[in-house]
């Protein structure tokens, strides 16, 4: 007789209760899967920040802003490679829910900055760099709202007023930009920082914030104390830190609720997964008779051994598989939806492998200790035990 | 019938009273009714602490005027001439010295959060005296108020609590200019907490505001009556502010946790589903471990039914502890546990876990339902197993 087949028959023996401990399992890394991929979603922007690039921002807090003049002087601080700044815009489409990550910036020295991350054809390059009015749109933002190459599109800042009286201002599609990424934002848009500054009632020389890449990220703590030191004591004291640690300090912000959330759920997981090696671990002691009479019909033990424990693996790794893929198919199907708030949704390889890693730990952990008793047992015992 | 009664009881205390011998099997339906009820809870206590927070803030007595299309205090902006014609509106209220507004900005300063040691956006709120006393339930802990015309300002409880160097008389540096802190103020636990608060007219000069403002707020004549003001504002064409109840508001402002409670129930929810699975698994591996007990007592007289209620009872009572454990759990960790979060505003909001009495029934509720499933299926095979087959199968 095949050992596989032998498997089969002990798994299936209660198809009740393999469904319900497939189904326990099945549901626990559902959860696995959505949650870890939720926050990695939240950290994305952190892991994907580049290692020599700074950023600028006024001292009191991000949100107030700086003079225009301040980026020159930082282009002028040694070790410092390109500088661009931006400004927030506050932009909604047609209603005010409609939000869209838009930034005013300066549009040759952004595009070097982000040269790795913003991918954007050369001709369209040229004709967003040509004209005043246009904007490059990021693929997943001109997907949600149906733009395309050549478009007018009025968008409004929940902030600024135009000249002309409104909150509305006129642009025209001039590119779509894609990520060197998957796990990139596409999700904004960037407008010229002149024609913002030409075309607002007020804010004049203001800008949000600057960004620099540096030549030698060994010395990015010597830069960015000497731009600090530079604006001491002036009209706005500025802080500059690393974009990654700029990205942590704004995802902090969200507050211990994601740490308390994850917290609850991943004890939730576990709890789940020793119910479940409870029950599989019984279902295994359930045998002891059985595993009696194959060892007195010559089973050699470590092959009753291999059997228990792939039994408790296939048990472990049908649910979760089964569960991952179906918070795969959640995630796929939330992204659209998700993309305006979460743009970096997506579980790859790193959570999918940890997934991987918890359901072997689970089918060992069950099958371990049943198969090393089953392994160790005394015929003679077991038949009078039973 | 009497007899009916007895037959059940004796059943139940005869199943209850062997659980410690099925020790591990009644731990596991204990835990897993446990962790379902502990996840509800926690999101729950969250939500209601958020939403207590939030409602508790806006009055339908105040009108609170933004521009147009804004969505958020931060965003808006708002001139003096504005401001002017806002004063001279119908419906406002009026006193001895004018009409009851209140044209606020709001400024984001940075704090140092106890908890992480990281910095986080506060917001620094200037106002004047009508503003103040349009916070109803506002009063000063400690200190004084602070003084027109001078970098003095008062600090939310909320403000105190998670965030570090905001105590009486400390000297807080912002930019250029030194704060003193010269009072601490409480709001009844709602968002207002959360803030700094000091005189207007510094905040526009020492951030470049020149003369405007952010919001207006306007004490109503009558609660929630906003007609005489829209149709005034539809007359005049300066006036484009969108207009709202306070209450209105900070009600949509707390939409976004809520959304974080909905997340929590579909987690709890799907939880619970995975925690039946196992408790359901549990309960028909004991039942089958007992199956010539139970054959034995139907052999004995006993009738299907009681045979039928020992189970569930048990399984209700192993799901009630378990629902229990859980509470108790969720409301030591939980209950009063100060969270903060980023708001609609982009600034923190300060806020603790609320566990009410009515969170403890939806727990109750729930743990009662996961027993009576996971009791159900197993009671029902168990009653019905012929006895023949039950004494074969024990065997």
């Amino acid at each position: 007789m095949n050992d596989l087949y032998l498997i089969y028959k002990n798994m299936t023996r209660k198809p009740l209760r393999l469904f319900l401990t497939c189904f326990a399992i099945f549901i626990a890394f559902l959860i696995f899967g959505a949650v870890t991929t939720l926050k990695s979603a939240l950290d994305a922007g952190i892991d994907l920040a580049a290692d020599n690039r700074l950023v600028v921002v006024n001292k009191i807090n991000f949100t107030q802003p700086l003079p225009i003049a301040y980026a020159q002087k930082v282009a002028a601080v040694d070790g410092v490679e390109n500088v661009t700044y931006a400004n927030w815009f506050g932009g909604y489409y047609q209603e005010a829910r409609n939000q869209i990550v838009a930034m005013a910036v300066e549009p040759e020295s952004w595009l070097q900055v982000y040269e790795r991350e913003i991918l954007l054809p050369p001709e369209q390059r040229a004709a967003w760099l040509g004209n005043r009015q246009g904007v490059i749109v990021g693929e997943s933002l001109a997907q949600r709202l149906g733009w395309k190459i050549g478009d007018r599109v009025p968008v409004s800042s929940s902030i600024f007023s135009h000249k002309d009286g409104g909150h509305t201002w006129d642009f025209v599609v001039e590119g779509i930009f894609t990520g060197s990424d998957p796990q990139h934002d596409t999700n904004s848009m960037y407008l010229h920082f002149k024609y913002f500054m030409e075309t607002q009632s007020f804010g004049g020389e203001w800008i949000g914030w600057i960004t620099l890449t540096t030549a030698d990220a060994a010395q990015n703590q010597r830069i960015a104390d000497a731009i600090d030191d530079g604006f001491a004591n002036s009209q706005a004291e500025t802080d500059t830190s690393t974009e990654e640690a700029f990205s942590k300090a704004f995802i902090e912000q969200i507050g211990n609720i994601g740490l308390i959330i994850f917290g609850v759920v991943f004890m939730a997981f576990f709890t789940i997964l020793i119910l479940v090696g409870n029950t599989m671990a019984l279902a295994v002691r359930e045998r002891t008779g059985e595993i009696a009479v194959l060892k007195t019909l010559g089973f050699p033990a470590p092959r009753i051994f291999k059997m228990v424990l792939t039994e408790s693996l296939l048990i472990a790794l049908i649910g979760g598989l089964a569960g991952l893929g179906a918070a795969w198919l959640i995630i796929e199907g939330a992204k659209g939806t998700m993309a305006q708030f979460l743009p970096n949704l997506m579980l790859d390889s790193g959570i999918a492998l940890q997934a991987l890693l918890f359901m072997l730990l689970l089918g060992l952990v069950t099958g371990l200790l049943p198969a090393l008793n089953a392994l160790r047992l005394n015929i003679v015992t077991a038949f009078n035990r039973g | 019938m009497r007899s009916l009664f007895s037959q059940v009881s004796a059943v139940t205390v005869m199943n209850i009273r062997s659980l410690p011998r099925r020790l591990w099997m009644s731990l596991a339906m204990v835990l897993a009714s446990a962790v379902v009820v502990a996840i509800l809870l926690a999101f729950l206590a969250m939500a209601k602490g958020f939403e207590a927070t939030m409602s508790g803030a806006g009055s339908d007595a105040v009108a609170l005027m933004m521009r147009e299309g804004s969505q958020a205090e931060l965003n808006s902006v708002i001139s003096r001439d504005q401001v002017n014609l806002v004063e001279e509106a119908p419906g406002i209220a009026r006193d001895a010295e004018g009409p009851l507004v209140s044209p606020e900005l709001y400024v984001i300063v940075d704090g140092i959060k106890k908890s992480t040691g990281s910095k986080a956006n506060i917001p620094l709120r200037g106002l004047d005296k009508r503003g103040m006393a349009m916070r109803g339930n506002m009063q000063l802990l400690e200190g004084r108020m602070f003084t027109p015309g001078t970098n003095e300002m008062i600090v939310g409880s909320g403000i105190l609590r998670e965030f570090d160097g905001f105590q009486l008389g400390n000297e807080i540096r912002f930019g250029k200019n030194m704060w003193t802190v010269v009072g601490v103020f409480s709001t009844g636990g709602n968002v207002f907490e959360s803030e700094l608060w000091a005189d207007a007219k510094m905040i526009q000069s020492h951030y470049n505001r020149g003369s405007s403002y952010q919001t207006i707020r306007a004490q109503l004549e009558n609660p929630g009556d906003l007609e005489p003001l829209t149709a005034y504002f539809d007359t005049e064409s300066q006036l484009n502010l969108e207009l709202k109840t306070e209450a209105d508001y900070f009600a949509e402002q707390g939409k976004q946790l809520q959304y974080m409670a909905i997340f929590g129930r579909v987690i709890s929810f799907i939880m619970a589903l995975g925690a039946l699975a196992g408790a359901l698994n549990t309960m028909y591996t004991s039942v089958a471990d007992r199956a010539k007990e139970i054959a034995t007592l139907r052999t004995l007289g006993f009738s299907n039914f009681s045979a039928f209620c020992g189970t569930i009872a048990e399984a209700l009572v192993l799901a009630i502890a378990g629902g229990l454990l859980g509470s108790l759990a969720a409301f030591l960790f939980f209950d009063g546990m100060n969270a903060s979060t980023l708001g609609g505003s982009f600034t923190q909001v300060v806020f603790s876990f609320e566990m009410s009495p009515d969170l403890f029934v939806q727990g109750a509720v729930l743990a009662l339902l996961i027993g009576f499933v996971s009791g159900f299926f197993p009671a029902w095979r168990a009653a019905r197993m012929p006895v023949i087959v039950a004494f074969r199968n024990a065997a």
